[in-house]
């Protein structure tokens, strides 16, 4: 588990570039370092130990250098390097991975890139940035049932013949009304015919009579004009379906529209998490920067005092000088006003 | 105590024909029992008809067969051939029957129905197809050889009419309801034009019914059933027309026996012959029985009735002939008007061999015998004689209680030029009669325009005999006759009257 910005903030233990305090002042510190220092120059010649001085000075602004991008341990604590802060810096920065989960249990996920391995060529290679849309089992069944609804929907418009069925059938309900009608009116054509004795007339103008003629034509006009009729309604029905199949194919959609819109809509916070992680990771290497700059300063003029005090023992001892109280007792009372 | 005698006069003896139907005592005696070979002449007498004077010298083609059909063809051009049916054979002519029959066409049948239409006569018989004749084919032909023709065997038909500019026929092998027109004016066209057929079998008003006959009358089509008639409007657009009336009960039993009289249509219905002028407006009733008087005995004739019956209309003449083949019977109704129950005066042809009748333009009368065709003319059948009889209705003298003693009859005869007059008398409806005979004067008439009147010489007028027989018998009813044998010269019956004394009451 990464630690965040904030836990490091808020809990310095927990940062697992830090390993001891920065800048920090220990009187057993001291000792060591005088001891270290002044050795040389108390158990030396003056010569020799001004110039162990100035080359300890020297050395010392060369590892602060080499600190400063590879970082150091200062009192157990490990002080990173700009390096080290870089990389720091880059983990701070790294994108993470959120989720998004809506009220009707849909949920938006972006996962960051991993490193993958081709399965054909074992090359390692690194992965996208992998967004999941998740439905809830309800919309997925919702979103199931309205594609399967669009699918049929579509097949029974473009079904082979499906239109001349449909035709068929609303020519036959159509006529299944007006049929009643004409059946009246060819019965009452029948009893005139048979109240005139003309029921078995047959003629080669007319086929029958002329009545029967003119009713005939008015029913093949009924049949004409509804078979227009059917074809007409039939391709309506079928511009309908499509329209319909159309609609529950869009609505089969609208669940993941909604997640979508749900997931624009919570951006603003990844957003914020993100800016305020790079916040953090800018903070944190300025800070870091700055503790290494301090202390960068603080060596520079520690190593400049170490070549301050080398460079005054060997001028000193190229250049006599009354002494009251012996070296002992003066290098004693500088290094103590030095120190204090 | 001398009784004075009682007298009878039969004037116009048998003016009302025959009365067979009431009972013989209480009818008028202007019917008469029996009028045999007699018509009401034009002086309301009992006479004898004339005979069948035949015309055919040569009829080898006719065989030993009779002429079932006569048919007088003529056209606006004025062309006229006279076709006859007989021996399975279509024939033209009337001195000469000369074969006519298309080749390769075989009849077995010779109830043909033939009718001119449009300058074409149209031959038909069910079963058969039809055959055409036209001045321009100049000979009989095929139907379907005629050019333009459609026929098919359903047009193979029975009965057909000529009638409102088109050709009906119906009744064919395997159907009697449906009537089929032809193509306007043109009467071999039975599949295109305005051509077209009706099925009248749900139109009869009783039942079920088929057409035996049709007839054109006063701009209606009528179609007669067996028990039916139809009677349908606006035929001149078959298609739509449609019944005006319909009669139930009446029919037509044989299609040669309608006849337009000009204003009413005569047929021969099964119960008699009737007109459809009285049968639509008396809806069937018994009065329009114009054969009532001699009904039981014509419906015992028509029981026999096998062929088919034929029957002309003369206005010359002023009667219908109703032949009946099979009873060698015609019956001759007097259309100068009707008697107070509606029928026709009717007088008997019996015994005579006229087979088919046919009138032509000109008035004539053609008969047709086994001798060929025959005009309705001479007092002879082919030169044999026939018997002209007469016997009266019962006489009572006026009441039937009492014995009568005949004592003597006098007829008063007109012509019968040298014929033996046969009297006869007989009482109380015996069949075993008193007879007593005399001889008429010779007198041959010669009359205005007629035989030798323009020749050599003339006669003052018809003879007339006065005779006064003797009679011996009594009885309660009276019953007397006159019979002579017609050869060669009319005779009619003038009067005849009947001196009875008047006996005790019985």
């Amino acid at each position: 588990m990464a630690t965040t910005f904030e836990e490091m903030v808020t809990n310095p233990a927990s940062n697992p570039y830090t390993t001891g305090t920065v800048g920090g002042s220990s009187s057993s510190g001291i000792g060591n370092f005088l001891g270290g220092l002044l050795g040389p120059l108390i158990g030396g010649a003056s010569i020799a130990g001004g110039s162990a001085l100035t080359k300890s000075a020297y050395d010392r602004l060369g590892d602060i250098g080499e600190q400063a991008v590879l970082g150091t341990t200062v009192g157990d604590q490990r002080i990173p390097g700009a390096l080290e802060m870089a990389q720091s810096a880059l983990d701070l920065s790294q994108f993470r991975p959120f989720t998004v989960t809506s009220a009707t249990g849909g949920t938006f996920g972006v996962k960051p890139p991993t490193m993958m391995t081709d399965p054909v060529t074992g090359q390692q290679f690194m992965s996208g940035t992998e967004a999941t849309l998740g439905l809830s089992p309800e919309e997925l069944a919702l979103q199931k049932s309205l594609f399967a609804d669009a699918t049929t929907a579509f097949q029974d418009v473009l079904q082979e013949g499906g239109t001349a069925a449909r035709e068929q059938g609303v020519y036959d309900r159509i006529r299944a009304v007006q049929e009643a009608e004409e059946q009246r009116r060819q019965l009452a054509l029948e009893e005139r015919l048979a109240s005139q004795g003309r029921l078995g007339v047959t003629s080669a103008m007319y086929g029958g009579t002329p009545e029967q003629l003119a009713l005939s034509q008015a029913q093949e006009t009924a049949k004409n004009q509804a078979a227009l009729m059917a074809m007409e309604q039939a391709q309506a029905e079928q511009l309908q379906q499509a329209n319909i199949a159309g609609s529950l194919l869009g609505a089969s959609y609208i669940p993941q529209a909604q997640m979508i819109n749900v997931q624009q809509a919570a951006q603003l916070f990844p957003q914020l998490q993100q800016q305020a992680q790079l916040f953090g990771a800018g903070q944190y290497g300025e800070t870091m920067m700055s503790g290494l700059e301090a202390r960068l300063i603080a060596e520079q003029a520690r190593a400049n005092l170490l070549g301050g005090i080398g460079s005054g023992i060997l001028g000193g001892m190229f250049s006599p000088v009354k002494t009251d109280t012996g070296i002992g007792s003066l290098f004693g009372s500088l290094l103590g006003d030095i120190f204090g | 105590m001398a009784q004075p005698l009682q007298s009878i006069n039969l004037v116009a003896p048998a003016f009302k024909g025959i009365n067979t139907e009431d009972s013989p005592i209480a009818q008028d005696t202007s019917f008469a029992e029996v009028a045999d070979n007699a018509i009401i002449d034009r002086q309301g007498r009992l006479a004898s008809r004339q005979g069948n004077s035949v015309i055919t010298t040569t009829k080898t083609v006719l065989g030993t067969d009779y002429i079932h059909n006569i048919h007088e063809f003529y056209d606006s051009a004025g062309n006229e051939v006279i076709f006859s049916t007989g021996n399975n054979k279509i024939m033209t002519g009337t001195t000469t029957l000369v074969d006519a029959t298309p080749g390769s066409y075989t009849i077995t049948a010779n109830d043909w129905k033939i009718v001119n239409f449009n300058d074409h006569a149209y031959f038909f018989q069910r079963g058969y197809e039809p055959l055409v004749y036209s001045n321009s084919l100049g000979a009989v032909t095929k139907m379907t050889a005629v050019s333009g023709s459609s026929v098919t065997s359903s047009q193979y038909c029975h009965e057909a009419l000529a009638g409102f500019g088109r050709m009906w026929v119906v009744g064919n092998t395997t159907n009697d309801t449906i009537i089929y027109w032809s193509d306007l004016l043109d009467g071999d066209d039975f599949s295109g034009g305005s051509s077209g057929s009706i099925d009248v079998s749900k139109a009869w008003p009783a039942g079920a019914d088929k057409v035996t006959a049709l007839a054109a009358h006063n701009g209606f089509l009528v179609v007669f059933g067996e028990h039916s008639i139809l009677v349908y409007g606006n035929p001149e657009s078959p298609a739509s027309m449609a019944l005006t009336d319909t009669v139930a009960g009446v029919g037509c039993i044989d299609r040669k026996t309608i006849q337009n009289i000009g204003t009413d249509l005569l047929f021969l219905s099964d119960d008699g012959l009737r007109s459809l002028g009285r049968v639509i407006q008396e809806k069937s009733l018994p009065l329009s029985d114009l054969s009532r008087n001699v009904k039981q005995d014509l419906i015992g004739k028509l029981s026999l009735k096998t062929s088919p019956a034929t029957s002309v209309y003369s206005p010359e003449n002023y009667f219908y002939l109703l032949g009946l083949p099979d009873s060698n019977l015609v019956y001759c109704f007097d259309l100068r008007g009707r008697l107070e129950n509606g029928s026709f005066r009717v007088t008997k042809w019996p015994s005579v061999n006229f087979k088919s009748f046919a009138r032509d333009r000109n008035g004539d009368v053609y008969i047709g015998t086994v001798d060929g065709i025959g005009t309705y003319s001479g007092y002879d059948d082919n030169n044999s004689s026939f018997v002209f009889r007469y016997t009266s209705p019962g006489l009572t003298f006026g009441d039937p209680s009492k014995i009568k003693i005949l004592k003597k009859i006098r007829p008063t005869i007109i012509g019968g030029n040298d014929s033996d007059i046969v009297l006869s008398w007989a009482y109380d409806f015996s069949i075993q009669a008193n007879t007593s005979r005399f001889r008429v004067g010779t007198s041959t008439p010669g009359f205005y325009g007629e035989s030798e009147y323009t020749a050599v010489e003339f006669t003052l007028g018809d003879l007339i005999s006065r005779k006064s027989l003797n009679c011996t018998g009594n009885g309660s009813v009276v019953t007397v006759g006159l019979q002579t044998e017609v050869n060669g010269n009319s005779i009619s019956l003038q009067e005849m009257n009947v001196l009875a004394l008047i006996g005790k009451t019985l």
